[in-house]
Parts: C-alpha cells; sequence; structure tokens
C-alpha cells in the first residue's frame, strides 16, 4: 500500500510514460504520412455531405436522364469498388462480356472506383467503364472522395453523387452519397421526398451497406440514428433492395420485403467474400428480381 | 437535445441499481430514451459487477425505435481505472410498435460487442477529470463503426451536490486506415446524494 509520501512520485511516473506514448504515437503518425501520397490537407478541407448533396440538389452537375430500355423487360447489373490502383486492373473486361451474354441494358458502379483518385486512375477507370459500351450510372465512394480533389475529379466524370432515375417509367433508382459513411440532414429529407412516390419498384443504390444480419461486419454507416432511420423510412415506402458497394462481396439479408445486399465486387485481388462478382437485376412480368453473378 | 433525469441505487451492499429516462426537446419530441439496470457485486476488493440492464430508445418522427439487452462484466475503480466488457443484444422496431419496450423479435436485430475503460487522471478534494472509451451508458449502446471517446469531470459544489459535465464524440471507421470524427457532444447536469 502507497504512503502519503510516495504518492506523488506514483503520478509523476503516469505522467512520463504518457509522454514517452506520446511521442511513438507522433513517430508513427508522421511515418505513416510520410509514407502516403495524400494531401491530408485538402482531405480534411473536402466537402462535406452536406456541401455535396446541396451543390446536387441545385442542379449543378446536372443529373443523369433515364436509358431507354424494353419496358416490359429489361436487365441491369449493380456492382461496387473496381478499385483500381496503380497498376489499373479491374475485372470489367470479364463483366464486358457478360453484357451482351445476358442481354444487359445498363449497369450501376457503387463507389470505390479508383483506389486513390489520382488523375491517371480517374481517367483509366473512365475509359474501362466507357468501354463496356452500355448507358451507366455511378455513385462516389471514400476512395474516391478521401483524396485530393476527389469530389472534383468524380462530379466532373460521372455527375451528381446522389440523384433519382426512373427507368421505363417501372422502377425507380435512387443513388445516395454515403461517402462520409453519413446521409446527413438534408439528403434524408432528399431522400425521403423521393421514397414517397409510390408510382415505382424502388430501389436505392449507394457505397455504404446499413443492415449486414445477426452479427454484422464494422464497416456500415455509424450513426445508431441515422441506421434505424434508414430502416424505418425502406420499409415504410417499401422499397425493393438498399444495394451497397464498400465490402468486397455478396452479402444478403432480407428484413421483411426489403433487400439488404452488398452486391459484390470488381476489385482485383483477394475480396472479403467469395469471387468477383455483380448483382443482375431483371424486370420481366411487372416484378423484378435479383441474382449473383460470380465472374468466374 | 437531451433532458435527462437518472437515478443510482444501492439497497444492499452488493447491488446496484440504476434507472434514466431523457427527453427529446428539438427533433423527435418527447420520450427519447429509458434505462434501467442491476449489477450484482461479485468482488468488492476490485468492484468487480455483473450487469443486466434493458435500454428503450425511439425517434418519434420517424415512428422507430429500439429495445436493448445489455450484459457487461464491469470492474473498478482501481487506481483510478474502470472497465467492462459484454454484449448487447439490439431490436430495431419499425412501425406502430415503436413505442413499446416489449418487442423483442425483429428481422433487423443484431449483436454487437460493448467495451470501456476510462482512467480517472486527476482526484482532488473538490473536483475530478476522467477521460477514456465507453460504448455503452444508461441510455445507449453504440455501435462497433464507433469507437467512442469521452471526458467528464464533476466540481462539489456543497456537501452532497456536484456539478457534472461530459464531452464526447466517436472515432468512425469508414475503411482500413481511414477514420474521421463524429458529432461533438456536450453534456451538463448537477448530480445530488442523498
Amino acid at each position: 500500500m502507497l504512503s502519503r509520501s510516495s504518492r506523488p512520485q506514483a503520478s509523476s511516473f503516469k505522467l512520463r510514460a504518457s509522454i514517452r506514448g506520446l511521442r511513438f504515437a507522433v513517430c508513427g503518425f508522421w511515418l505513416v504520412f510520410c509514407a502516403c501520397e495524400w494531401d491530408f490537407w485538402a482531405i480534411a478541407t473536402r466537402p462535406t455531405v452536406e456541401d455535396r448533396v446541396r451543390e446536387n440538389l441545385s442542379g449543378e452537375p446536372p443529373a443523369h436522364g433515364p436509358v431507354s430500355v424494353n419496358p416490359d423487360s429489361f436487365r441491369f447489373a449493380v456492382f461496387g469498388d473496381p478499385q483500381i490502383g496503380h497498376d489499373y486492373r479491374s475485372s470489367l473486361a470479364r463483366f464486358t462480356q457478360e453484357t451482351a451474354d445476358r442481354h444487359i441494358d445498363f449497369f450501376c458502379a457503387l463507389g470505390d472506383l479508383t483506389n486513390d483518385a489520382t488523375p491517371d486512375e480517374v481517367d483509366s477507370i473512365k475509359a474501362q467503364l466507357d468501354r463496356v459500351g452500355i448507358p451507366y450510372y455511378a455513385t462516389i465512394g471514400n476512395h474516391d472522395l478521401f483524396q485530393t480533389d476527389g469530389w472534383q475529379r468524380f462530379k466532373e466524370n460521372y455527375g451528381p453523387s446522389c440523384y433519382p432515375v426512373v427507368i421505363a417509367n417501372r422502377i425507380k433508382l435512387i443513388f445516395l452519397d454515403t461517402a462520409d459513411g453519413t446521409l446527413g440532414p438534408t439528403q434524408f429529407d432528399w431522400f425521403e421526398s423521393e421514397l414517397q412516390d409510390s408510382r415505382f419498384t424502388k430501389v436505392v443504390l449507394t457505397h455504404f451497406p446499413v443492415f449486414d444480419g445477426d452479427r454484422p461486419i464494422m464497416w456500415r454507416l455509424a450513426s445508431d440514428a441515422e441506421r434505424v432511420k434508414v430502416q424505418s423510412l425502406l420499409e415504410r415506402y417499401e422499397v425493393f433492395a438498399w444495394c451497397a458497394g464498400h465490402i468486397h462481396g455478396l452479402r444478403h439479408t432480407q428484413v421483411d420485403s426489403v433487400h439488404y445486399l452488398t452486391c459484390g465486387a470488381m476489385a482485383p485481388g483477394t475480396l472479403d467474400y467469395g469471387n468477383p462478382g455483380y448483382l443482375l437485376f431483371t424486370f420481366a412480368n411487372d416484378s423484378l428480381s435479383w441474382q449473383f453473378v460470380e465472374l468466374n | 437535445m437531451l433532458a435527462t433525469a437518472q437515478a443510482d441505487i444501492s439497497p444492499f451492499p452488493l447491488l446496484k441499481i440504476d434507472a434514466g429516462v431523457s427527453f427529446n426537446l428539438f427533433q423527435n419530441i418527447g420520450l427519447g430514451a429509458a434505462g434501467f439496470g442491476l449489477g450484482a457485486v461479485i468482488l468488492r476488493s476490485s468492484g468487480l459487477t455483473f450487469r443486466l440492464a434493458g435500454q428503450h430508445q425511439q425517434w418519434n418522427d420517424w415512428n422507430a425505435g429500439e429495445n436493448r439487452w445489455l450484459l457487461a462484466m464491469e470492474a473498478g475503480p482501481l487506481y483510478g481505472f474502470d472497465a467492462g466488457a459484454g454484449l448487447v443484444r439490439r431490436v430495431p422496431v419499425f412501425g406502430d410498435e415503436y413505442r413499446s419496450p416489449l418487442v423483442w423479435s425483429s428481422g433487423a436485430a443484431e449483436w454487437n460487442f460493448l467495451y470501456r475503460l476510462r482512467w480517472k487522471f486527476i482526484q482532488r478534494e473538490n473536483w475530478w477529470l476522467r477521460a477514456g472509451l465507453s460504448s455503452y451508458d444508461r441510455f445507449t449502446a453504440h455501435n462497433p463503426q464507433q469507437l467512442p471517446i469521452e471526458a467528464d469531470g464533476a466540481y462539489r459544489l456543497k456537501d452532497n451536490l456536484e456539478l457534472v459535465g461530459l464531452v464526447s464524440s466517436a472515432i468512425v471507421g469508414l475503411s482500413g486506415g481511414l477514420a474521421s470524427f463524429h458529432e461533438i457532444e456536450f453534456d451538463i447536469g448537477v448530480r445530488r446524494a442523498f
């Protein structure tokens, strides 16, 4: 047991230990900073989700129009995370063949198009997506955003990051910007107003998952309140599916009528789950269905 | 913004009871959350306590609620440290039944881990300061995307009356090596011992 006189010594020992720990931490961070090519100041001062959503809703950049399809029967593919890096590799060449074989009308890419959003990577993925040869829609992921000029480069190439598209007066695709792992109040209000239209089957497409089953993995929307609110809206407005990327692989859970999907990834190399692949949605006989297609 | 009322009772030396209720004042106006906990002290020297708690939280504007059971082992304070670890079963409730604390099945239910490690690093006669991590409290169980950090303290105003304050936020994991800060929350109140 410590005597009264020994207590200050114990306190000063703790203080020394803390300063040593702090030095290690500062050195560690400094090494990490030096090892990265990131411009941390630019990342820290990036537009927030509120800034980006307000810009999107102001009409600049202009929203995408609907693609032309057979209104009675059409197909579209959804995938996330091509995440091409310095070697510009992805699985998109194999996907290009799939679009012809399976008569896919258009596709949706759910963010993390590049790993570091360097100008070369941005140019390369844009060229690879264009080379698929069918119309497509895209939204932004954290790897696209958390880089120097990430938002600027994304919107110059793909337009807005949150927007609705109605396909053939049958289905409504609602793209959300969750690149920060959050929706924010302005996007929430806009999202709810878009959901209120009951004429269409609704599919939400974004980067971050919201629900991942009974024992979830870590990478989802971070706010407890936002997740509960999103799930209550999806149920109230009878949304068909929440499709997300971010996690590299297929995950599927169903709560009542809502499908929660992480849709497979086109990323090169080892994935979190399974092999590269995509979700194939088919609209026929007035109903929408989905299947996962693995790219072997 | 929340207004809360909380009570801690220890009717026997080895039993701790805590309860609380909170109200939302500006958004989701009305009852915000309620919590009730029982703690059985297993080892008095280390403060080792088995804790079982129930929580109900609701968001009135969204017709959404969440019921939770928490099981945790807690220890301390020991050399200024207190710690806890456990599990929470969270059961979101949507639609008409969202106000009910009795709904315990949902397709959207999930298990999450709980953890706590705090250090009371300054203790003076009339005031103290503490800092650390805590993924749960009387009204909340954070999800695993957040690494909640907090600093709290108290200042004794009178013999049985303390001014208490808490500032908290969370480091939010976005991806490997990429994180951002959650919103910062401030709490202030008074605590009276009877």
